[in-house]
């Protein structure tokens, strides 16, 4: 059997053509998915940690109009917004990464279509990559992925020497293949597995159904205070989240006659998240807005969408100023059922 | 491009005040098409909003049964209900909505049906009355119980007059103790003591609460007390909201978004649900 391959000096030369085609093509650094300038250097290294922030932004924008409207004495006139509608390419993005695009989806579809998330989503391509990073944070396996899970990429890239095994996944990505095979070539697919098979895999730390239980059956239980104590309510788990998708609707005016109503990013660790104009609020304490955001992620979402909220690359984690750790606090709700 | 937040546009076209700090709007649309192919439940909310400062949630607090208008009624507490409290007749205001779930009215028909209000929580329920007032032949006995702090803060004062008035609708006012004034001629205590005095039957009947958590809070059990079931005590939740459409993840009570499956829910439903509410 055989797979698609493309050497690394072909894949800089089919970033050139793409930017030329009007392309913007992302590639992970350090703090983010970040443009390619033309001519250079497209180095996908996947045992590095992952970026500090998702490249949810490129679909979902930390703030985004969704009207404009022009104020003329009593009079309003609404304009709506143009989205960009050039492609993006996501270049190397870790499994963990790729998969947060379909799960953020089901809620932007469930019922009302947000039809700005959807032409983003889209007009972006993913090429996935094999990840072969795996620190203490990391817990990909607990939610159902895995370093080589291609789930949400539309291409995947295994690297192997001079270049990388190319695997088909979605029709987007054959679409994409068609149009560039010029670049590629092909490589015995035993290559691509050997590289696969070798894979350290995090392990598996949690029980995902244990978790959803020990939640329904302990609302009240104390250890969401101890977790209430040590948060701070910065809300940098939600940014950085790949998933998170909570957000806000405020005006801005540029001046008495002209404005835009935006979409901006919230999170649900902030205390105004949920105060009612009364003065009542019903998760009134960090204890409360914590437990929010696990049950969340690991029963109401599952519960509702049928996917957990997390793909466990552990970045809410790593950025955390007082070191909580997800991981471990979903470890130990998954054993607290055991007992 | 379907754009969901993209609001319709409305002119005030009357301004009625309550009490000093509620009012209430009528609102037309300016687009007569829209206006054709508007309908609506009872319960069901909007998010409206001043175009520069933001938006805003209510109830829809007018009845579907009468569609030439719609009317919303806010207590001026932050910045949108400010700005919605300057403004004048003939102003223009955005308007998203219907969404949401409804009472249950139809269910209701042929049944004798209890509607207890406090303050400003009478704008939901008041939908409701209008709704079933009428159809009014289509419903058997119908009690109104409704309180507020003092004399000032009772609102839809004319609507109350107007109900008071009909023989075939019984109506109880009370204002809590020391609210009163002194030609104050309805009752006086919290509402769910006026409840218990009352106690209307609970035989062929369903109770529509609506008001402050503390007001739902001990007036279930009294309700309970006399014989209602769980599932024939109906409320309507008012979580903070920003999108109405299920997205912005605010308003959710455990897995339920009350911008979806609520506002409306049944006391039974209510007691399946995380208690953070």
């Amino acid at each position: 059997m055989e797979e698609k391959f493309i050497s690394q000096v072909k894949l800089q030369e089919l970033c050139n053509e793409l930017i030329d085609n009007n392309f913007d093509i992302f590639i992970p650094k350090e703090y983010g998915y970040q443009k390619l300038v033309k001519g250079e250097n497209v180095t996908l290294d996947n045992s590095l940690k992952p970026t500090k922030s998702s490249f949810k932004d490129i679909i979902f924008p930390k703030a985004e109009p969704i009207i404009y409207y022009k104020k003329n004495k009593s009079d309003i006139e609404i304009i709506d917004p143009q989205i960009n509608k050039k492609t993006n390419i996501i270049l190397g993005a870790k499994p963990c990464d790729a998969k947060s695009v379909a799960i953020m989806s089901k809620v932007f579809n469930w019922d009302y279509k947000d039809e700005f998330f959807n032409i983003r989503a889209e007009n972006t391509l993913i090429f996935g990559i094999l990840c072969n990073f795996n620190d203490e944070f990391c817990f990909c396996t607990s939610v159902g992925l895995s370093p080589k899970s291609t789930e949400g990429s539309d291409l995947f890239l295994v690297p192997l020497n001079d270049g990388y095994g190319v695997r088909i996944i979605s029709p987007k990505g054959e679409d994409f293949y068609q149009k560039y095979n010029s670049y590629f070539t092909t490589v015995d697919n035993k290559l691509i597995e050997e590289i696969e098979s070798n894979v350290k895999e995090p392990d598996i730390v949690f029980d995902s159904e244990k978790v959803r239980n020990w939640i329904k059956e302990n609302f009240e239980d104390s250890y969401w205070n101890t977790l209430g104590e040590y948060c701070l309510g910065c809300g940098q788990c939600a940014f950085v989240c790949p998933v998170c998708h909570c957000f806000d609707i405020v005006d801005e005016d540029y001046c008495y006659t002209e404005g835009r109503r935006m979409k901006n990013w919230d999170a649900c660790q902030f205390e105004i998240f949920t105060l009612h104009a009364s003065g009542h609020n019903p998760r009134d304490d960090q204890s409360k807005r914590y437990r929010q955001r696990i049950s969340h992620k690991f029963k109401y979402y599952p519960e509702k969408f049928n996917e957990i909220l997390c793909t466990g690359c552990g970045r809410c984690s790593r950025g955390c100023p007082v070191s909580i750790d997800i991981k471990k606090i979903v470890t130990e709700i998954g054993s607290f059922s055991e007992v | 491009m379907e754009n969901i937040y993209k609001p319709y546009l409305m002119e005030v076209k009357e301004i009625i005040p309550e009490t000093p700090d509620t009012t209430t709007f009528r609102l037309k649309f300016k687009d007569e098409s829209v206006a054709k192919m508007f309908t609506f439940k009872a319960g069901q909310f909007a998010e409206y909003s001043v175009f520069g400062e933001g938006e805003c949630t209510f109830c829809i607090a007018s009845s579907p049964t009468r569609t030439e208008f719609i009317e919303c009624s806010f207590k001026k507490y932050g910045k949108v209900t400010s700005a919605l409290a300057r403004l004048n007749v003939g102003d223009t205001i955005g308007f998203r909505g219907p969404y949401g779930n409804w009472f249950p009215v139809d269910e209701m028909k042929g049944m004798n049906v209890v509607f207890i209000a406090g303050g400003i929580g009478l704008a939901p329920v008041r939908c409701v009355i209008d709704n079933v007032l009428d159809l009014r032949e289509q419903f058997k006995d119908i009690t109104i119980i409704y309180g507020a702090r003092s004399v000032a803060d009772l609102v839809y004062k004319n609507k109350l007059k107007e109900w008071q008035d009909r023989n075939d609708v019984k109506t109880i006012v009370t204002v809590d103790p020391g609210g009163e004034t002194p030609d104050w001629h309805g009752e006086s205590g919290f509402v769910p003591t006026i409840v218990e005095k009352y106690a209307p039957s609970n035989n062929n009947a369903v109770a529509i609460v609506c008001g402050p958590p503390i007001m739902i809070k001990y007036t279930v059990p009294v309700l309970s007390k006399l014989g209602f079931k769980d599932d024939d005590i109906i409320t309507t939740l008012e979580n903070r909201m920003k999108c109405g459409l299920g997205k912005c993840g605010r308003c959710n009570i455990g897995n339920v978004y009350v911008c979806k499956d609520g506002p409306v829910f049944t006391y039974s439903q209510l007691k399946t649900l995380p208690q953070e509410f």
